[in-house]
């Protein structure tokens, strides 16, 4: 049972569309025109100028644009281990903060949405969203107020007789070292860079819960509570009535936030800098390093942007394979 | 923004600078002897920023703009300074010896150094007694300084630091030199908390950390409003910058920008670089001072220090070596 508009009639009458008169472009081209020239100037050509200068070996700034399409040394040097473990560490931070903001996110637009009294709906959300009016970088420093040894919450902690923790500089994988005999395999684990620091995921996923919520919040108000009724009425759980009919219908919402999450936190460099501690470089950070620091090396960092786009792109290609269709059951 | 076209225009100059060395009183004081008004001060947090805003062609608006020394080579060789009409500009004669021809600009042909200091250790002496006296204090008591202590984030600085210790320069262009302060960092590297240029400041007045590594400029500050704390220089020396003001050779008002220049050489303003905690390079500005700012081991460390610090100089293209380890050492491989 779908729920969608029903498909636009130049599908429905074949040849519809071969057949248009010109004038009927005018309006479609007056409405996009200026977004698609923007699009095309401000995104389209800065793109393949990056593309350029990654394809031409040693580039600095002032050089000589001459790209070489025999061989690509910009792009082999990102093989070279170190590089490899900052791209992973950006897309590890990306990919957990993301699933973080999903898990906590959905119950919060869920009750939101479709649980809370009408009235205190927009409130609500504009308390949620509050934080995204103050700068970005202030609400990271806050972090290092509230997590640092003798910050805010070890205060807390210890007026409540509670140990105290060190979270700036706890790895998430550190509670390995807990487990039974594990010493011998734990430690070069705990050791390796995959032991992200757990204060940047607490900090870039308060950064970006809003957004989630926000968008969350707009898939599930459109949900069709009739349709949980309906389910309930033939029999569901609530359980399956979750699975089968809430997150299908809202998957193209879960999907766009997730997106947007993802790609934020792919580029933010400054929460794993704030709160990072001395493992922290990101692939953002090693991007701004090769362009405004005293390397110069355009085109490796041209590369390694590109290297960032095309992990959007797979995102993004995921989103229309799982979003963009109307939602079955 | 600016409105119309601000090329030539002689009541107004635009300065790009670093975010404490102009404030609103300063600014006034210029305009009310001059008359001729400052465009909002742009302010850039490191020396490659300004560059690449320079290099881009953003750097057009302004007509002063104030890079450190090594910097000030490299705009040199880019060809992006104008060489400086001395005979226009008043109060050079008082310039500190070692400034009237520095290493980076001989003559101070294209600069003239307006601030300069020193990298050194701030510590808190009631948790450790036994204070530093070099840099190798912080590898053998690395233990005790556990996750309390913090670094630059800097390559230059704490490459070079390490460098000094195990007795090489902090400008070495050897592979193997920089091999072994690389390990010698990453022996240290579980130990330290985290790099930073001035997150310290905060969590060393709090207790947080015991000691960090950081600029003059700024212990100066967080001494002043925490006098228990101390700043050491390390007895192998460190590094040694300076800040000058040029004018670009895009810059829109040439008059303005010598009337600036010589603004900030005279001694009378001299109060205001103690406000603003700058060391001055120029005598007839430290005599109008005060002697507590003037016999401030910080800001005026004795000669010997001195003369065992050298100036970070451009490395060309090594400079991808030494990104190479910096990328490394924060990548916790």
């Amino acid at each position: 049972m779908s729920t969608q508009v029903p498909a636009s009639d130049s599908a429905a009458v074949p040849g519809a569309g071969r057949n248009r008169p010109a004038s009927r472009w005018v309006e479609p081209l007056l409405l996009l025109g200026p977004a698609g020239l923007w699009l095309v100037l401000l995104l389209v050509l800065p793109t393949l100028i990056i593309l350029e200068l990654s394809l031409v070996p040693g580039i600095k700034p002032g050089g000589i644009v001459n790209p070489v399409l025999t061989q690509f040394p910009n792009y082999a040097q990102i093989f070279d281990p170190i590089f490899v473990s900052v791209i992973g560490r950006s897309l590890l931070f990306a990919i957990g903060v993301t699933l973080i903001c999903i898990v906590f996110g959905f119950p919060v637009a869920y009750w939101i949405a479709v649980m809370s009294p009408k009235q205190w709906r927009n409130l609500l959300l504009l308390g949620f969203i509050l934080p995204l009016w103050t700068s970005s970088l202030l609400r990271s420093y806050a972090w290092i107020t509230i997590l640092r040894p003798t910050g805010v919450l070890n205060t807390v902690l210890k007026a409540l007789r509670l140990p105290e923790l060190d979270l700036l500089n706890t790895g998430i994988l550190d509670f390995l070292k807990f487990l039974p005999n594990s010493a011998g395999w734990a430690t070069p684990i705990i050791d390796s860079w995959v032991n992200l620091s757990l204060a940047v995921f607490i900090g870039m996923s308060y950064s970006l819960l809003p957004y989630m919520v926000l968008i969350l919040y707009a898939s599930l108000e459109k949900l069709d509570l009739r349709l949980l009724e309906a389910a309930s009425d033939l029999g569901a759980s609530p359980k399956q009535t979750f699975w089968k009919v809430t997150v299908p219908q809202t998957l193209p919402g879960i999907a766009a936030a997730s997106l947007l999450v993802f790609i934020t936190g792919l580029g933010d460099f400054v929460d794993p800098e704030l709160l990072g501690g001395v493992s922290s470089m990101t692939a953002a950070r090693l991007i701004y390093n090769q362009f405004l620091g005293a390397t110069q090396n355009w085109g490796f960092g041209s590369a390694l942007s590109m290297v960032l786009i095309m992990a959007v792109s797979v995102a993004i290609a995921l989103l229309i394979k799982y979003g963009g269709d109307s939602a079955e059951v | 923004m600016r409105s119309g076209t601000s090329q030539s225009r002689s009541d107004q100059v635009g300065i790009y600078t670093w975010a404490n060395y102009a404030d609103e009183t300063l600014i006034e004081g210029f305009t009310t002897q001059t008359g001729i008004r400052v465009l909002p001060q742009d302010k850039f947090p490191d020396n490659e920023t300004m560059l690449a805003r320079v290099l881009t062609g953003g750097g057009a608006a302004y007509s002063v703009i104030s890079p450190s020394d090594y910097m000030v080579k490299k705009m040199m060789q880019s060809k992006l300074l104008q060489k400086l009409d001395h005979s226009r500009l008043n109060g050079l004669d008082t310039l500190l010896e070692r400034y009237r021809s520095p290493d980076y600009d001989p003559d101070n042909r294209h600069s003239i150094p307006i601030s300069w200091g020193t990298t050194g250790l701030i510590y808190n002496p009631e948790k450790l007694p036994d204070g530093p006296k070099d840099w190798s204090y912080l590898w053998d008591n690395k233990e005790k300084l556990s996750k309390k202590m913090t670094l630059l984030s800097d390559v230059r600085e704490v490459m070079g630091a390490t460098l000094r210790m195990l007795g090489y320069s902090y400008n070495s262009t050897s592979p193997k030199e920089l091999e072994q302060a690389y390990n010698k960092l990453k022996e240290l590297k579980p130990y330290v908390a985290t790099f930073t240029t001035d997150t310290w400041q905060d969590q060393i007045v709090s207790g947080d950390l015991w000691l960090a590594m950081g600029y003059s400029i700024d212990a100066f500050s967080v001494i002043s409003s925490q006098p228990n704390l101390k700043y050491v220089i390390p007895k192998s020396g460190t590094s040694l910058w300076t800040d000058t003001m040029v004018i670009p050779t895009s810059s829109p008002n040439i008059s303005g920008a010598y009337a600036w220049l010589n603004y900030l050489l005279q001694p009378s303003i001299a109060a205001q670089y103690k406000r603003l905690n700058i060391a001055s390079p120029n005598q007839a500005v430290l005599d109008q001072l005060s002697s507590d700012y003037r016999e401030s081991p910080i800001l005026f460390p004795p000669e010997a220090l001195i003369k065992a610090s050298e100036g970070i100089a451009l490395v060309g293209d090594f400079s991808k070596v030494y990104d190479d380890f910096w990328t490394r050492l924060t990548s916790g491989s």
